[in-house]
């Protein structure tokens, strides 16, 4: 059985939704993923987030350079333009984007501005494994007291991150996803603290 | 004669971008995020920013319940459900507990919300700083330097005026320490509801184009003076003539027969699901 544009996009949205307002909560769509029958350079789950979420209306970025079939697919698939790092609404990470990249991309990615501060970059970033572990801990908005969440970025992307959240309401929001199709985020209102690594 | 096949009314483009802007709101509590009202079958101001968001987020496995000013069954709460339901086949409830979407004018249910729950508000005029700044660029410009100086002097010289804070519905609030945010004009009765709430809340305004929320446990502050404290309205003395309810927000009445001033929960669920309680209690008894 093949995907469902209109119920399956509508069900990822909602574990989207739920996930964005309640951070570090990890909902699954891997029932949905397991239908994808596309050929795929990444996750499938990262597709059908892709695809719930991009448009005509919208550009992105991909950090591998050697993903033109990628971005050919999501541009057939979705009609978003792709576009520079510093202009792109969407930022897709791949599991197999180093750290030195991702950094890069991360201080020239837009956060918005005061007047608007929506026009940011809205992240979305292959884990290896998303768990809820202490390897980070989340508070802030969404959150009764405190969430523990593993993604497997380094802290020195997450300071990276917090530097370009640090100026409130602007700042960039992620959605994290992994091979079993778990997904999580980690908006702009997250405190997020790493955890001391002796 | 073309008609509208589309699931939740909307095609799936006006879903999508309505979707983006919603997940925005989620990360910027209170913040105001335009976006591309559509037109809608039912007249502007009887709640196409709330019916949008409901037709965007809406899918087969949800229950909704619609209420408006507290009743399900008026005119307006009616249509949008049956809008909804023709287009999404979707199963409705009247019973909070039941619903995973509830949309709603000028209230928050009685029945506290949940985690599961998803409150949808409509908003006639989102922006808590129009009665002072006409210009849409000008209030951008003073949410984006926490400039509320206006808000406040408002609220002092309603104080001046009547010697307290006399503000009735829509009694604006400062959402995560940084916006102020109309919350619709909900009572003053259902402000503190949407502090630390369980539920997310989804604000939409159709005329005004504007989306905006209040995720789970956020704080919400209603604007208030430290000598001229946030009061709610006050229901001290009365209860419900039906049910017997006391602490909910209830609607003044008159008794035709006897003159008398009345009340009655504004909640017609709650008071309904509480009156059949009554019953079954009494059935009971008298079975024993
Ligand atoms: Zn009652």
């Amino acid at each position: 059985m093949a995907i469902d544009q209109v119920h399956d996009m509508q069900q990822v949205y909602r574990k989207l939704l739920q996930s964005m307002s309640r951070p570090g909560t990890i909902s699954s769509i891997r029932e949905i993923a397991e239908r994808v029958e596309y050929k795929l350079p990444c996750y499938r789950a990262t597709f059908l987030s892709v695809m719930t979420l991009l448009d005509a209306e919208v550009t992105f970025h991909i950090l591998s350079e050697k993903n033109q079939e990628l971005i050919e697919k999501i541009s057939e698939y979705t009609l978003a333009k792709y576009a520079a790092i510093t202009e792109a609404d969407f930022v897709i990470v791949l599991q197999d984007d180093t750290e030195a990249s991702i950094i890069e991309a991360m201080e020239r990615c837009k956060n918005g501005n005061l007047l608007d501060p929506q026009h940011s970059a809205t992240w979305i970033i292959e884990s290896p494994l998303i768990a809820k572990e202490a390897e980070l801990t989340l508070t802030g908005p969404g959150i009764k007291q405190e969430a523990q969440l593993q993604v497997g970025l380094t802290p020195e992307i997450w300071q990276t991150r917090n530097e370009r959240a640090s100026e409130y309401p602007l700042g960039i929001d992620f959605i994290f996803i992994d091979e079993q199709a778990q997904l999580a985020c980690v908006p702009r209102t997250t405190s997020v603290v790493i955890l001391e690594v002796e | 004669m073309k008609t509208n096949t589309h699931f939740a009314f909307f095609d799936e483009g006006s879903k999508k971008e309505i979707r983006r802007a919603i997940l925005k709101a989620v990360a910027i509590p209170g913040y105001q995020v335009p976006f591309a009202s559509r037109e809608m079958p039912i007249a502007r101001g009887w709640g196409t920013g709330g019916l949008q968001i409901t037709l965007s987020i809406i899918g087969k496995q949800d229950v909704l319940k619609v209420i408006d000013q507290g009743a399900d069954e008026s005119v307006n709460a009616v249509s949008i459900k049956k809008l909804v339901q023709a287009t999404t086949g979707v199963k409705l409830t009247e019973r909070t507990q039941e619903s995973s979407i509830i949309q709603s004018r000028h209230r928050i249910p009685e029945v506290a919300l949940t985690e599961g729950q998803i409150l949808v508000l409509q908003v006639p005029m989102p922006e808590p700083l129009r009665p002072y700044e006409a210009k849409e660029y000008q209030t951008k410009i003073l949410h984006s330097e926490e400039d509320y100086s206006g808000a406040w002097l408002m609220l002092f010289e309603q104080i001046m005026k009547y010697g307290q804070t006399a503000t009735g519905a829509d009694h604006p609030v400062y959402v995560n320490n940084r916006y102020v945010m109309a919350p619709s004009p909900i009572p003053r009765f259902d402000n503190p509801k949407m502090h630390q709430s369980e539920a997310l809340i989804l604000l939409g305004a159709g005329r005004e184009k504007k989306i905006y929320a209040v995720p789970p446990y956020t704080d919400v502050a209603s604007l208030a003076f430290d000598d001229y404290p946030f009061a709610v309205e006050s229901f001290e003395g009365k209860h419900c003539h039906l049910c017997g309810a006391t602490n909910v927000f209830m609607d003044e009445l008159i008794d035709h027969s006897t003159g008398e001033t009345i009340y009655q929960c504004n909640d017609t669920s709650y008071c309904m699901e509480r009156l059949n309680a009554n019953v079954e209690a009494e059935v009971e008894e008298n079975h024993v």
